[in-house]
């Protein structure tokens, strides 16, 4: 059984276990990089100093609040003097001078990063096999099939599969239609996408502006509480971070809701869902309802429209953030005779072909004729989106929906990229309205491998969703 | 042949804007700094960073709003403009498309004997690109991005102009304008003003033809070269029977021609969108109503209270308010003294400007020796020296040795207003000149000049000339 | 739905497809783009443009400078750089 953050905050404040023998734990792991889980992992030596401050914070009994967790860093968060590629080889070799945001304030926290762990290039990817660096193994495997290696779910695929596997305590990820929740549903683990706005996205290689947010990738619902603790802040430098003010969410995490608590759940998403799907929501349903708990039906209007509005906006959006790679002040430069053979060449192979086909997705909804007909029309849906979801939660305060529809599938399986698309079904329209969305472990599918529920909550309503989510998880009792 | 064919013109005027830091980055907005150092992650376009926007750029641009015109609109978005080129590290241009912050504007331009009305149809703020250097090495260029994300006002006019000599004064009405509200240091030779010249020709009432756009014209002369000879080019194609493509042309300055941009294989599409990186601009009333008394007053208005209030003549009034630095020394002088403004004026414009001229001087530079100056004014119009000598010590006076009284002490300059003492000069000049009092007698002005001159003589040009003329005039007609 | 001109794509996105996977993108991106196409059955006639969830910035710069970083920072990834320039082949206009 896992150790969570706080236990392990425990043994080393008790000293039953030191700093530096808690890192090597984890970095004895991580370095066998069994799963293909990390494009690059911390030397020792870099993070000695980090270790010994830690121990000495222990000693002296002023700990922050992360301090000593060995984490893993998804590889598209920048990180200053360590190579920084997003998966991709066109920034293989690309070594940020500055920390990101969010991993800035798990340093200010005391944590220690593992390394850097493998994602789909550019997190474009539901599977983690778009990655320059290969792809990411699954630690679980199907009984019926226990040869067959599985794909971890993606983009933060890496992420997943390194808490999952125990080489690290949590990870940090990204989420743009379901980065984080997919994976996290497919590898077993827990993993939240909070509000757009919380989280800055100063520092993160940049997929879709209007819907990347950071979140955590963790053992268990109160780990997430504790990174959210430590990265959900107002940033100056991100126009487009939320300036309210942010809740404890450790805190109370297991207190009892003071009135009864309503959940909706959408009737259009359980339409060509598997038994094995079907049996995760009825299962929720049944333990939670044990509580004050009421399940209302709900219908969005707007569902099947989720997808499509996703893959206009973030391929547009994609397409002119990766307009500056073009290997003239960073990046790998290919070889040309002249400027613009400079630009095509190191573009054409310096990325892989999953993003070139969102490229041009992305230039052909942008491009005149057609812009209106795509790009602006996918603006207006998202906003009939957004408003079916406000119109549901002002009835429930919770919605509870499947994270993905179906279970980790072999590597290679999903060759067409429509297929693959859907995978993100249940997490797109959530992205797409900016609400926060935690995916927990609720069983095993009949192949024995996990899956996931989502429970959606209102904008900024954080703490409440994790107090649920926490709740679900006892209840559930996957872990066990 | 130009006889048959008019232009159509409309401009394209990029000011780059006065301020501190870049439009969303917070690095030096500066000229002239060593390569690449006014450069911070955000202008080089690294991963993950994000622009946040420089609220002085908004205060400029509705300045600028009140000043032409313009119907400053509250809401304005920030959209990518995306091209591909080397001095442009994000791949994309931010700048403003669909809801530019100001619309709809003009400015009246003075042709010598009535004013023209110039619409203007929008401006919009936009990032500056950085700069590629191609003559350092003949096989590659050198990119500087200093000038990356230096904010950019754009301001577009409508095709209202129609002559080379029209669009020039266009442009220096509005540079004259920037310069006084202080939105642009209006340096052309440094690129913080340039203009694209959208030109087509027509016959007179006939249908507009096609235009052609020259790019990036950085002074006023280049402006009405390029002009001059686009529109003669124009001109021969039609004439020849050919037709005018739709091209964006360069200026080349050494050859005073212009030339086709190398032609793309396919046309341009900027595939503008809203930055998701930024929100949209929402300005209030309250702070738009802010900025209009730090508006000060305008060119024409400065014109206008010069003529009416100060009494000065309209060229004397045109040449001081033609530059900001000008109406500050002026203004400067004219409220240290009770000196008549005129004489300041005229002054001014006069060997002051001359001197400066002569010493490659700055005209700011006379902002520290305004209180001399009217010192020298004052001894001049208090007839304690005569205007001749004032223009004699002007140079010792402004070189700083000395005061204006001290010089004239030391020289001994003064005027001699001392009556006993003139009549004594104008005694001993009239002597031996019977002949000519008798001319002036019998009516001969022309006589009374020469007798002025030979007292001023004797008097070694110190004799106060209008004392001299009056006690002449007593004495002859005894 | 038209025709995509996949070479006209390319151009504006700055990438070479080798001839042999020109059609591979051009059918890639005509069924995608027909999976999409399902939004034009939806009236928005009324509905505004959704730009993001945020609706309002607290982020607005004064007008100071801050400098972060110096040249070589800027510089240290450059894949070509003469003296503290980015280098590149010649630019044509």
């Amino acid at each position: 059984m896992k150790q969570s953050i706080s236990q392990i905050k425990n043994s080393l404040k008790k000293k039953s276990i030191s700093v530096e023998e808690l890192h090597d734990e984890f970095f004895k792991k991580a370095k066998l990089n069994y799963n293909n889980a990390y494009n690059l992992i911390t030397d020792k030596a870099q993070n000695k100093s980090l270790i010994n401050e830690s121990q000495k914070r222990y000693d002296n009994s002023n700990s922050l609040p992360l301090d000593g967790i060995p984490l893993g860093i998804k590889d598209l968060f920048c990180t200053k003097g360590v190579r920084t590629t997003a998966s991709s080889k066109i920034l293989s070799n690309f070594t940020p001078n500055y920390e990101s945001f969010v991993t800035q304030q798990l340093l200010n926290n005391g944590s220690i990063f593992i390394g850097k762990n493998n994602c789909d290039e550019f997190a474009m990817g539901s599977s983690n096999e778009t990655s320059h660096f290969g792809p990411v193994i699954n630690p679980w495997k199907n009984k019926n099939e226990p040869n067959n290696n599985l794909v971890p779910g993606g983009s933060s695929g890496g992420s997943a599969a390194a808490v999952a596997e125990g080489s690290c305590v949590a990870s940090m990820g990204t989420d743009t239609g379901g980065s984080i929740r997919q994976p996290a549903s497919l590898c077993g683990i827990v993993g939240l996408k909070p509000t757009f706005g919380s989280c800055s996205r100063w520092g993160i290689v940049a997929f879709a502006s209007s819907l990347d947010q950071a979140g955590p990738l963790t053992n268990c619902v109160e780990d997430a509480a504790h990174i959210l603790n430590s990265i959900n802040k107002y940033d100056f430098n991100d126009s487009t971070s939320s300036n309210h003010k942010r809740d404890d969410y450790v805190k109370d995490l297991n207190k009892k809701f003071e009135k009864k608590i309503k959940i909706g759940i959408p009737s259009d998403y359980l339409k060509d869902v598997s038994q094995d799907i079907l049996n995760q929501i009825e299962n929720a349903k049944k333990v939670l309802s044990q509580h004050d708990i009421e399940f209302i039906d709900v219908e969005f209007t707007t569902t099947e429209y989720a997808l499509s509005t996703y893959y206009i906006l973030a391929p547009a959006e994609a397409s002119s953030n990766l307009a500056r790679y073009d290997g003239i002040r960073y990046g790998v430069r290919e070889k040309g005779e002249n400027l613009d053979d400079i630009y095509l060449n190191s573009r054409t192979k310096g990325f892989g072909d999953e993003v070139k086909r969102r490229i041009l997705i992305g230039a052909y909804v942008l491009s005149a004729g057609y812009y209106d007909a795509y790009y602006r029309q996918a603006q207006k849906v998202r906003r009939l989106i957004k408003n079916d979801f406000e119109r549901i939660l002002r009835d429930v305060d919770f919605i509870l929906t499947p994270t993905t529809p179906n279970e980790a599938f072999k590597i290679g399986d999903k060759l067409d990229p429509i297929s693959m698309y859907k995978n993100d079904i249940y997490t797109v329209p959530t992205s797409l309205a900016g609400l926060p969305g935690v995916s927990i472990p609720s069983g095993l599918s009949s192949n024995g491998l996990p899956l996931g529920i989502q429970f959606i909550g209102n904008y900024f309503q954080e703490k409440k969703l994790l107090q649920l989510a926490a709740l679900a998880e006892k209840e559930l009792a996957f872990n066990e | 042949m130009s006889n048959n064919w008019e232009m159509v013109i409309g401009l394209e005027v990029h000011a780059q804007l006065k301020t501190s830091s870049k439009l969303f980055s917070s690095s030096p907005n500066q000229f002239g700094s060593e390569p690449n150092e006014n450069v911070n992650f955000i202008d080089s376009g690294m991963p993950g960073m994000l622009p946040v926007l420089n609220f002085a750029c908004i205060e400029k641009a509705i300045k600028t709003g009140f000043a032409l015109n313009f119907t400053i609109n509250k809401y304005s978005v920030f959209e990518r403009k995306n091209y591909f080129y080397p001095d442009l590290p994000q791949g994309y241009q931010i700048s403003q498309f669909e809801f530019p912050i100001l619309t709809e504007g003009f400015i009246n331009i003075d042709n010598g004997q009535d004013q023209k009305k110039i619409r203007i149809e929008r401006a919009h703020l936009e990032q500056d690109a950085g700069k590629s250097i191609h003559d350092i090495d003949p096989k590659y260029s050198f990119i500087d991005l200093n000038r990356v994300g230096t904010p950019l006002l754009e301001i577009v006019s409508y095709p209202d102009l129609s002559s080379a000599d029209e669009v020039v004064n266009y442009m220096s009405t509005l540079r004259q304008i920037l310069m006084y509200i202080d939105v642009c240091d209006g340096n052309m030779q440094e690129g913080s003003l340039r203009a694209d010249v959208n030109l087509s020709i027509r016959k007179p009432g006939g249908d507009l033809g096609t235009r052609c756009e020259i790019k990036n014209l950085n002074s006023f002369k280049f402006i009405k070269q390029a002009i001059e000879f686009e529109f003669q080019r124009q001109i021969e194609v039609l004439e020849s029977g050919g037709s005018v493509e739709q091209n964006t042309m360069l200026f080349d300055t050494n050859t005073g021609e212009t030339r086709a941009m190398r032609s793309k294989e396919f046309s341009h599409d900027y595939r503008y969108f809203p930055d998701p990186d930024l929100l949209p601009v929402n300005i209030t009333q309250e702070q738009i109503d802010k900025i209009q008394p730090t508006l000060g007053e305008l060119p024409n208005q400065k014109l206008d209270r010069y003529i009416s209030e100060l009494k000065i003549e309209k060229d004397i009034s045109k040449i001081i308010i033609s530059e900001k630095e000008n109406t500050k020394v002026f203004e400067q002088m004219v409220n240290d003294t009770e000196v008549p403004p005129k004489l300041i004026a005229s002054w001014l414009v006069g060997d002051i400007f001359a001197f400066v001229k002569e010493n490659n001087l700055d005209v700011s530079s006379l902002l520290e020796k305004t209180k001399v100056i009217v010192e020298l004014l004052k001894l001049i119009s208090d007839d304690v020296i005569s205007n001749k000598v004032g223009k004699e010590i002007l140079p010792q006076v402004l070189n700083g040795e000395n005061s204006p009284m001290e010089i004239v002490k030391k020289m001994g300059l003064e005027q001699v207003s001392d009556t006993s003492e003139l009549e004594k000069i104008i005694n001993e000049s009239l002597q031996d000149e019977e002949e000519n009092i008798a001319k002036f007698q019998g009516g001969s002005d022309r006589v009374l000049g020469y007798f002025v001159g030979k007292c001023l003589k004797a008097s070694k040009g110190k004799g106060n000339p209008k004392l001299i003329n009056e006690l002449l005039l007593e004495k002859l007609k005894k | 739905m038209s025709d995509i001109d996949i070479k006209r794509i390319s151009y504006l996105a700055k990438l070479k497809l080798p001839q042999e996977k020109e059609e591979f993108y051009a059918n890639s991106l005509k069924e995608i783009i027909k999976w999409v196409d399902n939004l034009k059955q939806i009236d928005t006639n009324e509905v505004k443009p959704l730009h993001n969830v945020i609706n309002a910035t607290e982020s607005i710069r004064n007008d100071e400078i801050n400098k972060h970083n110096s040249v070589e920072e800027v510089l240290s990834n450059a894949p070509e750089r003469a003296q503290n320039f980015f280098k590149v082949p010649k630019v044509v206009d």
